[in-house]
């Protein structure tokens, strides 16, 4: 008789959110984090009276996130007190001149129209696109298995429209932003949006221009603080009796003759279960955890054939004025083509930028709660990268800090060196070193079309039974609402084949 | 008759590629380099 009947390995939202459906059906469910906190990158943190978010800053695309909770019985507006950031975001230049598109489509057109009046009608054509793609790739990609050819047959059957949007496979991000929109201070705006999924514009497929348009369909900010995702589903499982350790490191996968029968912790302590979903790095899985001896030689072809995704820094500002900022997200304007040019000649050759750009998130804009009266949080996602040339992140996190606050309080944030009450950065090796993630990468995997669908890690896995994969190595990839669509893709799985 | 067509479809397939934009070869090159990994990783 197993310890189990699953262990959950990572209390980040795939796995969390797995664990409390499994748990709904029935099953006695644990879940081990490695640190002391829920959600991984979706989680907050406190300091000296300022709430900031580790990671992820804002969620969209919730369909997937309110199935997940319409099947534990509940709704995500139920479990989570959502507010809507409207403007979606403002897109600075380094002129110090600004757009702000709202959630409004027509009061974007008019935003855009005033730069460009024929870029202004075209994004009506760019929505049209765009609305019909979201459409279809929710209701057969996003939370549908993606495991095998038949698997996207059935996708394709589901919704044939599929068919129609081949072409968006095919381009390239870069392809689709320069066939709608021609003037470089609208491109501008659509530049950085590609860095989301962790690739320049041209290296990423068009598919992922979806993103300048999803941002319309609604950008939300949980009231206290990205960790309330996790945290209300990792409620929504302890009521079903789900439970869930902290500080416990799991070493190893037990296998014997390829199916799972358990974990063993740090401390060596064996837990036994004949099921174990998986909530981190799908490459620390399979070549760390279970170890290659248990892999057939293809396995372990494809699993050490995928690159790392990108990491990020994040610098975490507690400020006693309030910036002169005017939207939850604001963004440094950068071409795609600019975008294309700091991957070839920084991120490639790992030399950090002079003149970076990145994202601006302020979330006081949407929950005061964050921080005390009259105070503001600011937490900054500047771009930056793991592997630095002749040096490394403990010796230039200083000079990064210093380097990117100054230039933002020159042309985005006035005043902002002036208000610092509390700093703290989170550098690509932090990352590493605090959550496990290897080399930083907050999206576990590359995220281009070679890594996606069934050449991604599979939910169920083929190599070894009983294991099931979550989170951004697996389907639909990195992101909240997709880490989320993994955890729920993993459950109906597990529900189907392992009664 | 075969060979010239296979040069001739081999000669403008390397013509469309020398007209690219420095960006665009990069994806494509990225993309065949992958293709060996392709069954591989289905396996995954």
């Amino acid at each position: 008789m197993a310890d189990y009947d699953v262990i959950v390995i990572g209390a980040g939202n795939g796995g969390v959110s797995s664990g409390a459906l499994l748990a709904k059906q029935g099953r006695k469910v644990l879940v081990l984090e490695q640190s002391k906190s829920i959600g991984g990158c979706c989680s907050s943190f406190q300091k000296d009276g300022y709430t900031f978010d580790v990671g992820a800053s804002i969620v969209e695309v919730i369909k997937p996130i309110e199935l997940a909770f319409e099947k534990l019985g509940t709704t995500f507006q139920r479990e989570v007190d959502l507010i809507e950031c409207d403007p979606v975001m403002t897109i600075i230049d380094r002129d110090g001149s600004r757009l702000t598109y709202p959630r409004s489509i027509d009061k974007t057109a008019e935003a855009i129209s005033a730069v460009s009046p024929s870029d202004g009608k075209r994004w009506y054509q760019f929505v049209k696109l765009m609305s019909e793609f979201t459409d279809v790739a929710l209701n057969a990609f996003f939370t549908e298995p993606a495991d095998s050819l038949t698997d996207m047959a059935k996708m394709f059957a589901k919704d044939p429209r599929f068919f129609k949007f081949i072409p968006l496979f095919i381009k390239s991000y870069q392809d689709i932003m320069e066939k709608y929109f021609k003037d470089e201070r609208i491109l501008k705006t659509m530049g950085y949006q590609s860095l989301y999924f962790g690739h320049p514009p041209a290296m990423i497929p068009g598919m992922f221009a979806l993103i300048p348009y999803t941002e319309h369909m609604g950008v939300y900010y949980p009231r206290g603080g990205m960790i309330q995702i996790p945290e209300a589903f990792r409620r929504c499982g302890e009521k079903l009796g789900m439970q869930v350790r902290f500080n416990t490191l799991v070493k190893k996968v037990l296998v014997r003759n390829r199916k799972v029968e358990g974990v063993m912790l740090s401390d060596g302590t064996e837990i036994t279960s004949t099921l174990v979903v998986s909530n981190i790095n799908a490459k620390t899985l399979y070549l760390d955890l279970i170890g290659e001896e248990h892999l057939p030689g293809l396995v372990k072809t494809g699993i050490k054939s995928y690159k790392y995704s990108k990491g990020v820094p994040m610098i975490y500002v507690g400020l006693d004025y309030k910036p002169p900022l005017d939207s939850h997200h604001s963004l440094i304007a950068v071409t795609p083509q600019g975008v294309n040019d700091y991957w070839f000649n920084n991120v490639e050759k790992g030399i950090l930028p002079e003149n970076n750009f990145g994202l601006i998130c302020w979330p006081t804009h949407a929950d005061k709660s964050l921080a005390p009266e009259g105070h503001h949080v600011l937490n900054l996602i500047p771009e930056g990268f793991y592997h630095l040339d002749g040096t490394n992140w403990d010796e230039e996190k200083p000079r990064f800090i210093e380097r990117t606050l100054k230039a933002l309080d020159k042309f985005a944030i006035p005043g902002l060196m002036d208000h610092i009450k509390v700093l703290e950065c989170t550098s690509p090796l932090d990352f590493e070193r605090k959550l496990l993630l290897p080399e930083g990468s907050i999206y576990a995997l590359q995220q281009d079309l070679p890594a996606a669908a069934a050449f991604r890690p599979n939910a169920r896995s083929r190599a070894i039974k009983g294991l099931y994969l979550t989170g951004s190595s697996a389907h639909p990839g990195g992101g909240v609402p997709t880490t989320i669509a993994s955890g729920y893709i993993a459950s109906n799985l597990i529900e189907k084949y392992e009664q | 008759m075969r060979k010239i067509l296979c040069l001739g479809i081999i000669g403008a397939g390397i013509y469309v590629y020398s007209t690219l934009t420095d960006s665009k070869k990069r994806f494509i090159k990225e993309l065949v380099r992958q293709i060996p990994f392709l069954v591989p990783r289905y396996f995954v």
